[in-house]
């Protein structure tokens, strides 16, 4: 008897003796729980499948090495302050109000650049001036509105954290080219070569159809837009990444786990065709796309999985749908392994926030990927987070780290039955659906036509229908709750990092100052240039971004150049629901 | 039994804010829930959610955001509406609302703010009870 027909014989048993037993003590009728075994990953075959970290297929990891461990190279242990220093998604209020907020964080040890939130209207595409944003200037992140802006942004950024000598993120999709040129514009007129400059703009606009919402043009115009970046990307700012693409909030809007991963590989696809197109080679630009990490939930093993079939996916869309043969162009370079969604975590009993992202770490280290404890516990409650709930979780990483020691082995649960077993079912079911797409004619069709926007929207229904039946249990939501429940406070004795006056007055305050701007400013330049943006703009050959730059150094408006684009390319309306 | 005509919702999204989950998770469960519920779509000014509210003569109006402008956007639904003579409109709204901006929020008539986690049979049970007749 061979092993295979052992194991099958021994399960007969197991279901029909053993495990009937069980049942019938607890008086149930079906399990609750499983197990696998070898009959579940039939024909595995490790080096196709799974393969060493770094090397194709990519599934255990996409580097060789987890450079976290607790004692570096030379045996020191790690360096580093005991305040949070991470540069986190950060911006509020006039840029005057981010410029102090960044250099509280230089002052508390950080060294890195910004990672910019930028409030609605600058993503998409107003200025603060406009009656219709009202209410929401530099609420969500910083305004910004004219070079003007970045400059005063910036000033925390000088000496030895120069332009060339940090990275800047910018969470920028539908103006993306505009922020592009404002820093571009930047660096030029502090005499710092553009391809010195080295940040990672968002840029993946056709996300935000789906989820999130900060669209301006219709996707194919947008398209053209993302192209004309690529291309002047890959020219002029190697250093620069292309796009940071994002199934982190298609998820967050609702998706489920396999349509998180089909319609980001999908999107993802449709931004290297665009590259081809132009006339690239695949290798030439693919190496400079990112991901801004996929969703995730509070299912431990299946976020794993997911993790290891999208590595897996990527890799194969690159090799063998668009010939690849750089390996640096089949990774998916993202700072996030698996870990939980925003949407994870409850207003209700806040502090079980940090219980939960512990549990999203963990997954992150057994996913190939350090341990990143996200978001900080206070994530529903308002806008930003404060400076406990930061420390808190940038301590928890370090514990998972440095004292549980998660990152010794890469990939941990690789060839176990379960895991391998869950990660070709979950990639499997992502290419049906990818298959699906593609018989739309790609991710922009599947956008134009409503058919992403729909589906979400019918997952994330039926995961409220399943939350409301109580099939799906949310601790402190559906389920243990009660009328005396203790109520754990929290004492606010650090001041939030983002001053609340300030925030309110922001809007006011940018107003006048932008007045001003406008007025100093040399007018029929700005008007020469407009008229000129919107020649260029209506050949569709022609690469935007250098008149942008010259439109920058002018103090030209995002609005003024939206509008321009607005007039040319028409506005994206939504479909129903 | 006479069959009572069926309670009308309009479900908004004021500003800029694009994170709309919510606001079809609770449009799409108030339709399961027998409401005849309409779905503005995104970035919608007050002017033009109070005008859809008179046109489409609803008893209720829901409001979503996320992005910390509701003091400004909720308020002026609110008020608006009680200018064009619908102070009948029960308002409601949820989103990322800290609980310190709430008791602003009532007074300016705002009449129930549900959050994060907030059951749909829970909304649509203080829809019943608190929405106003059609006469």
């Amino acid at each position: 008897m061979s092993d295979h027909e052992k194991i099958k014989e021994q399960k007969k048993f197991w279901e029909e003796v053993a495990l009937k037993m069980a049942l019938a003590r607890f008086k149930m009728e079906k399990s609750p729980s499983r197990f696998y075994t070898p009959l579940d990953v039939e024909g595995f075959d490790f080096l196709e499948k799974v393969g060493f970290p770094g090397l194709y297929p990519y599934t255990a990891g996409t580097y060789p090495l987890m450079p976290y461990t607790a004692f570096t190279a030379k045996g020191a242990p790690p360096a580093g302050k005991g305040l949070v220093r991470a540069s986190r998604y950060s911006g509020y209020g006039t840029p005057e109000d981010t410029r102090d907020y960044y250099k509280g964080v230089q002052q508390r040890g950080g060294r890195g650049g910004p990672n910019l939130a930028f409030d609605l209207p600058t993503q998409i595409g107003y200025d603060s001036d406009n009656p219709l944003v009202r209410g929401e200037v530099g609420k969500v992140g910083v305004c910004v509105d004219t070079l003007k802006d970045f400059e005063i942004i910036y000033e925390a950024y000088q000496g030895d954290l120069n332009l060339d000598r940090i990275a800047s993120n910018f969470t920028i999709n539908a103006p993306a080219n505009i922020i592009i040129a404002f820093y571009a514009a930047l660096a030029e007129k502090r005499g710092v070569p553009l391809e010195k400059l080295r940040a990672t703009p968002q840029n993946d606009i056709l996300k935000e159809y789906v989820a999130r919402g900060t669209y301006i043009f219709p996707p194919r115009p947008a398209m053209r837009l993302f192209r004309d970046s690529l291309t002047f990307l890959i020219k002029y700012m190697p250093n620069v990444n292309v796009t940071s693409i994002g199934g982190y909030h298609i998820r967050e809007a609702g998706a489920t786990r396999v349509q998180d991963l089909a319609f980001s590989m999908a999107i993802g696809a449709a931004y290297l065709q665009e590259g081809v197109n132009a006339g690239l080679q695949v290798d030439s630009f693919a190496p400079k796309f990112t991901f801004n990490a996929f969703g995730g939930s509070m299912e431990m093993f299946k976020e794993v999985a997911f993790q290891r079939a999208a590595r897996r996916m990527w890799a194969k869309i690159l090799k063998e749908r668009f010939g690849a043969q750089d390996f640096r162009s089949m990774l998916i370079r993202q700072v996030l392994g698996a870990h939980i969604g925003c949407s994870s975590t409850t207003a209700q009993r806040p502090l079980n926030n940090l219980t939960r992202a512990v549990v999203g770490a963990i997954a992150g280290a057994m996913s190939g990927a350090p341990p990143i404890v996200y978001p900080p516990y206070d994530e529903p409650l308002g806008l930003g987070w404060s400076l406990e709930a930061q420390q808190l979780s940038e301590d928890a990483s370090r514990i998972l780290l440095f004292e549980a020691k998660l990152s010794e082995v890469i990939d941990p649960l690789a060839g176990s039955y379960y895991i391998e077993h869950l990660t070709d079912e979950i990639e499997n079911a992502a290419w049906e659906e990818l298959k699906k797409i593609d018989d739309m004619g790609g991710a922009v069709a599947a956008v134009e036509n409503g058919y992403m926007q729909r589906e979400i929207a019918r997952s994330a229904h039926e995961r409220q229908q399943r939350i409301e039946r109580q099939e799906d249990l949310v601790v402190g939501v559906n389920c243990f709750t009660d009328e005396k429940e203790l109520d754990i406070s929290i004492n606010r004795i650090v001041p939030h990092p983002y001053d609340e006056n300030k925030r309110e007055e922001a809007e006011e305050k940018q107003i006048k100052n932008l007045t001003e701007i406008k007025r100093a400013r040399d007018g029929r330049l700005v008007s020469r240039l407009l008229g000129e943006l919107k020649e260029k703009a209506k050949n569709e050959t022609e690469n935007l971004i250098p008149h942008m730059i010259e439109c920058a150094k002018a103090y030209v408006s995002i609005q003024e150049m939206c509008d321009v684009l607005r007039d040319v390319f028409g506005e994206y309306e939504l479909s129903e629901i | 039994m006479d069959h009572k005509k069926p309670i009308k919702v309009l479900i908004a999204k004021p500003g800029l804010d694009g994170h709309d989950r919510g606001a079809k998770v609770v449009a799409l469960g108030l339709r399961d829930q027998g409401m005849e519920v309409i779905y503005t779509g995104l970035r919608q000014t007050p002017e033009k959610i109070v005008q859809a509210a008179m046109q489409e003569d609803v008893q209720v109006v829901g409001l979503s955001c996320l992005s910390g402008a509701h003091k400004h956007l909720f308020s002026e639904v609110a008020r608006l509406l009680k200018e064009r003579g619908m102070d009948d409109v029960l308002i409601i709204a949820g989103g990322i609302i800290p609980e310190k901006d709430i008791p602003l929020l009532k007074e300016k008539g705002v009449s129930g703010v549900f959050g994060p986690g907030t059951s749909i049979k829970k909304i649509a049970q203080y829809i019943r009870e608190n929405v106003k007749e059609q006469v």
